[in-house]
């Protein structure tokens, strides 16, 4: 695993000793080479878990989500050039630096061993998360995203410290192959109950739970790219890989204490979209989108079965490139209109029509068109929720209709209609952009061919 | 900011605010510094706008979709029609710039409020149409919850125009098309105008018409206050500054016979505060010119008419201020010559050289008129062909005019703010085609005449 880490850590001095000329190139290119070494990991023959030395280790649950914070880690600093331009290079570098030690934390977090050492990494990535939010957003309001985020994400880890230091003290070790081995049952009482809470709800604010989703729309909306792309596909994910660690150990209470999730996720999910078909503001609706799809990948992981886990983790990696992928096309219309309202761009297809083809994929992969993976997570989850309980599925269908019809809308409003005068003189798609959007699709397309790589351990 | 406390001046004493200090900060006493801390505390707890740094309250907001520069009621018409027409309730975020909050010099609140449909081009007409409408209408538009009525004192009591031999026939084609377009005007000859109005001197009339329906005059400043409320409560945001700069990107492109011309595009207006020297950049998408009698220096901050003349690249804004005089008592425009309108004085020579005699000759009882009172306004008067200049500059890409109505601004209003709110959300005029009435005009030549100016 030091393969990975020490050269994402080597990435820091390669930022701050490149020639002002050379930082994005280098940067990138370097990224790009990082982001194959997790291919390595994926010859997986034990499906408990790879070791590669006391601290560190991976398995097939996280080993594609490692794979998407590395290609994204590239994909984040070709997004950032444009609206980085104008500031003065040690910002710039600055800039890159944050991204970068993120970078650094959420790699040691997804391949933690021992369960402390992931809780310190997963709170040591809202430090840079921050700083990028409040310090390079765009409105005034980012502070109060920057307080409503941090402040949310630490209120519900708390809880999650006292949690595993008792388990640690109960059980003597923290590590993930040794915890579902020796853990105890949990008995239904009602220290029992909040412990079960206390491990849960740092993730559930995370993921987000409906009910505790308010930081994520703020946090989105008011976020500069890279960091409403490392939010919404990664971040993310921290919730719902904590979750899949941890599940295996609170039996049996779970069977009964995850009834008012599941039920907050499922209504959450017709909620949240039906919120989407009402917004204005585009990155707005994206924000509102990733709490929907989330939702399923919640519900999924509470109700545990092999099935379940499969279109968690499917549909884990396949939400974070395409909500990458939307937040980047819809920055693309930002910087040059220099608004985020949709009935300001519209009619885009004729003056961009690449771009407008990229809009197409991305809006078709976000409401779940076979056969990419988004449908064969989505799919996987709605069975198993099925026959976990035959009537979610009239909720979850509902769910998938309101997603196609927001994906469409938010499509047929920016590229359909007749443009308006002031998109007249449209700066034409850069190749940086193109590329972009190349790189974030074509992961997606290509893993519907061979999705077994992202389907985790139950399959 | 840090201050440097010299020790020679604790003789003022500690409760005296040296000026030139900024509030806050190490010369409060203790119950400022108290209310000081409560404040910051207040804003850091979630729901509250964050301004622990710098208090920014004053500041019109840094990002906004739609920035209207001035606040008169062209503007205030296309910030209501923009709320109106979005598809979604809190769609677009619109700011409108106003210089002047008492509006001392803005043409709304100096105007005479009449409203006619008697013009010659059946877009104007049109325009008058619906804004009486609208005017009838006001307390359905314009309703706010828990506040009072609006009472516009609406006189309809009709415009009369007299015709001699030579302008006769221009006259009754002029009706003809006020007449299919929809307004109701009367022909009347001599005879039945002295019938109906015994007071009327007719010595060389051969044609008169008048407004039956829809014409006379209201009040323009309870349409303006009427309008601010409904706005803002619309929540559209009001900030009081002068726009001084325009930061802008231009580009490079060649038209379809090759020639260069270079498109810009505006990204971020500056607007000073009054009476100092803060500025604050807001971010916009769109910028709307309703700027009336000033907006020809609006249009120049944006590079507007910087080219060789001839070419659509230095083809100016030709709207500028002219100076109209108004007595309480039914007026006369005739303009034989042009008051200076540097200022807002009224000249009152030029009432008895040049208004009294027509005045007099018309109807014998003013021959004993004397003025009681006074004032001056001014017009933002479109050198070119008097009409006004709607929709987007060719060139600028974003910045759209509402401006050079030349004198029936007020009573066009919001037919025009509707125009505009299309043009802006929709790409086209729909319900009143106004593309006679946009900039491309004054570079191709073609003058819209109207020949009916009031």
């Amino acid at each position: 695993m030091l393969k990975l880490i020490i050269p994402t850590i080597m990435l820091l001095p390669l930022t701050w000793l490149s020639k002002t000329h050379m930082i994005w190139i280098n940067t990138t290119t370097h990224s790009l080479i990082i982001s194959s070494i997790p291919l390595l990991f994926l010859n997986q023959t034990n499906s408990n878990l790879y070791s590669y030395s006391l601290l560190f280790s991976s398995d097939p649950l996280s080993t594609p989500l490692l794979m998407l914070t590395t290609w994204l880690l590239p994909l984040m600093i070709m997004a950032s050039q444009h609206h980085l331009s104008n500031e003065p290079p040690s910002r710039k570098k600055l800039y890159l630096t944050m991204l970068i030690s993120l970078q650094i934390s959420l790699i040691m977090t997804f391949t933690a061993t021992e369960l402390i050492m992931f809780y310190i990494l997963f709170e040591t990535t809202l430090i840079p998360t921050l700083v990028i939010i409040t310090r390079w957003g765009n409105q005034p309001e980012r502070l109060n995203a920057g307080t409503y985020f941090l402040f949310y994400t630490l209120v519900g880890s708390l809880p999650l410290l006292i949690a595993l230091i008792h388990t640690y003290n109960t059980l003597g070790s923290l590590n993930i192959v040794l915890l579902t081995l020796t853990a105890r049952e949990l008995t239904d009482s009602w220290s029992n109950s909040l412990m079960w809470l206390a491990y849960t709800m740092a993730f559930m604010v995370k993921m987000p739970l409906y009910g505790l989703h308010l930081w994520l729309p703020k946090a989105h909306v008011e976020a500069p790219i890279a960091g409403s792309m490392v939010l919404a596909a990664v971040l993310l994910k921290l919730g719902g890989y904590g979750m899949m660690r941890l599940i295996p150990i609170l039996n049996p209470l779970t069977k009964h204490m995850a009834y008012p999730f599941i039920m907050l996720s499922l209504w959450g999910m017709i909620m949240t979209s039906s919120i989407c078909l009402r917004q204005t503001d585009l990155k707005s609706l994206i924000a509102y989108s990733s709490v929907s799809h989330m939702a399923l990948v919640v519900a999924a992981i509470l109700i545990q079965t092999p099935w379940s886990f499969t279109g968690a983790t499917t549909l884990m990696i396949a939400h974070g490139l395409t909500s990458s992928l939307l937040f980047c096309l819809a920055n693309s219309n930002y910087e040059r209109t220099h608004s985020r309202i949709m009935i300001l761009s519209q009619g885009l297809q004729t003056l961009l029509p690449l771009m407008a083809l990229w809009w197409l994929l991305a809006s078709l992969t976000n409401l779940a068109l076979p056969p990419t993976i988004n449908l064969l997570g989505e799919l996987s989850v709605l069975m198993a929720m099925f026959s976990w309980s035959n009537i979610t599925i009239l909720l979850t269908g509902l769910n998938m209709l309101i997603t196609t019809l927001y994906s469409l809308y938010m499509f047929t409003t920016t590229q359909r209609g007749t443009p308006t005068h002031h998109t007249n003189n449209m700066k034409p798609s850069f190749t940086r952009e193109n590329t972009l959007m190349l790189m974030h699709l074509s992961p997606i397309l290509l893993l519907s061919l061979n999705p077994s790589i992202i389907a985790g351990f139950a399959y | 900011m840090i201050r440097r406390v010299l020790p020679h001046d604790l003789g003022r004493g500690l409760l005296t605010r040296r000026p030139g200090t900024r509030r806050g900060g190490f010369s409060l006493d203790w119950d400022g510094k108290v209310s000081e801390i409560k404040k910051k505390i207040k804003s850091i707890l979630p729901g509250r706008s964050c301004d622990l740094l710098q208090d920014t309250s004053h500041l019109p907001p840094e990002h906004s979709d739609v920035v209207i520069v001035g606040g008169g009621v062209l503007g205030l018409s296309v910030a209501y029609w923009l709320k109106k027409l979005e598809s979604r309730r809190g769609a677009i975020r619109v700011l409108v710039v106003e210089r002047d909050h008492t509006y001392s010099q803005a043409s709304t609140g100096l105007s005479v409020g009449g409203i006619c449909q008697q013009f010659s081009l059946p877009e104007n007409i049109q325009l008058s149409l619906f804004s009486a409408s609208f005017l009838r209408n006001i307390n359905e538009y314009l309703a706010v919850v828990d506040a009072p009525p609006l009472d516009l004192r609406f006189s309809p009591s009709g415009y009369l125009l007299l015709a001699s031999e030579k302008d006769a026939a221009a006259m009754e084609s002029n009706v003809k098309v006020q007449r299919q377009v929809g307004a109701k005007i009367s022909l009347m000859s001599p005879d039945q105008l002295r019938n109906k109005f015994p007071w009327i001197n007719t010595e060389g009339v051969a044609l008169a018409s008048y407004g039956m329906e829809d014409e006379g005059w209201f009040d323009p400043w309870c349409l303006l206050q009427g309008l601010r409320r409904k706005v803002q409560s619309l929540g559209v945001l009001f900030c009081q500054g002068e726009v001084t700069r325009f930061v802008s990107s231009s580009q490079r492109m060649l038209t379809t016979d090759d020639k260069a011309v270079v498109l810009k595009r505006i990204h971020k207006v500056h607007v000073k505060m009054d009476c100092s020297l803060e500025y604050q950049p807001v971010e916009c998408a769109i910028v709307v010119n309703a700027a009336g009698a000033w907006s020809a220096q609006i249009a120049a901050l944006a590079g507007i008419g910087e080219g060789p003349p001839g070419t659509l690249q230095g083809t100016k804004l030709p709207v500028e201020p002219r100076k109209r005089q108004c007595k309480p008592c039914p007026h006369l425009s005739l303009q034989q010559e042009e008051p200076d309108p540097a200022n807002l004085e009224v000249d009152h020579d030029f009432f008895q050289d040049n208004v009294w005699p027509h005045l007099a000759l018309r109807i014998p009882a003013f021959e004993t008129l004397k003025v009681q009172s006074a004032w001056a306004g001014y017009y933002d008067y479109n050198t070119f062909d008097q009409n006004g200049v709607v929709g987007p500059h060719p060139l600028v890409a974003n910045m759209y005019f509402a401006t050079g109505f030349s004198g029936h601004g007020l009573q066009q209003a919001p037919g025009v703010g509707r125009a505009v709110a299309e043009m802006i959300l929709k790409g086209r005029f729909q319900t009143i085609d106004l593309s006679p009435f946009l900039f491309t005009r004054f570079y191709l030549g073609e003058k819209i005449q109207e020949n009916n100016i009031i």
